[in-house]
């Protein structure tokens, strides 16, 4: 069976990948501040598949109304993640995971 | 619209994702992920939804940007070097271009897309009133309440 490549694929294809590459960048960074960076990573990911799951549709309002949730949910996480590492970094002196885990005994 | 603008954009997208995973240095990591959040913002305003583009642009290539620059520049994990001078050239030369062409685009309108001036704003918010008064509200709950714990834990003065 021939795969027709369109605009939807393209887009879908390039999420997964986002979302994937997110998921590991996030598994093995020695740096929380690139955790969060990875975290946005997948965000942009899960917004491109919300977007191209609409591209579709005659009226793409449902895709825009739930690509505008993702948007402000993911951002209020991040900014919460951001001041979280912050506080983490005047208790504990270091970002690195593992450093943190260590002198938490 | 061409499958080539879909792949190019798409390109452009991993390629900034990429850098930004791969590179040693957080600022590095920083301008990538910018970059990043320009072109998926760009692929959003080309594809017809303008609004949300924006709304893309101006959250995660704006705010979140410069709330992960605070960071950095809090815990000292950067020291903002991102090389030598012709590497800042380049860097600039591109934010330049990539910002000409999405100001381009965005006032003028790709062909297949409808121009900003032939949208009222009822077409341009049209999705929004597609939500429930009370789902409108969970948002702006969820928003202000992150912002009110980012607030807090910014702050320096801690109770013991």
């Amino acid at each position: 069976m021939a795969v027709v490549i369109t605009d939807e694929l393209v887009f879908f294809v390039t999420a997964t990948v986002l979302i994937f590459l997110g998921i590991g960048s996030m598994s093995y960074s020695k740096n929380l501040i690139k955790t969060i960076m990875s975290f946005q990573v997948s965000v942009i990911g899960a917004n491109l598949a919300l977007f191209s799951s609409g591209l579709g549709a005659q009226i793409p309002i449902i895709p825009d109304s739930f690509l505008l949730f993702s948007i402000l949910a993911g951002a209020s996480i991040e900014a919460v993640g951001i001041a979280i590492v912050v506080s983490v970094y005047r208790k504990y002196g270091t970002l690195n995971p593992s450093e943190i885990r260590r002198l938490h005994g | 619209m061409s499958i080539d603008v879909a792949v190019l954009f798409s390109a452009l997208l991993i390629g900034a994702v990429l850098v930004a995973i791969f590179s040693k240095s957080v600022s590095v990591s920083l301008i990538g992920l910018f970059y990043a959040s320009i072109a998926a913002g760009l692929i959003f305003t080309v594809y017809g939804s303008i609004l949300i583009g924006l709304l893309e642009i101006i959250t995660f290539a704006g705010t979140v940007s410069v709330l992960v620059l605070t960071a950095i520049l809090m815990t000292g994990e950067s020291k903002l070097d991102i090389g030598a001078s012709k590497t800042r050239a380049i860097i600039l030369g591109m934010s330049i271009a990539i910002v000409a062409v999405s100001t381009f685009t965005i006032l003028t309108g790709l062909p297949s897309v409808p121009s900003p001036s032939t949208l009222s704003p009822s077409d341009l918010f049209q999705f929004v009133w597609q939500f429930r008064p009370w789902d409108l509200l969970i948002l702006l709950v969820v928003f202000g309440s992150a912002m009110v714990v980012v607030t807090n834990l910014f702050s320096k003065e801690t109770v013991h």
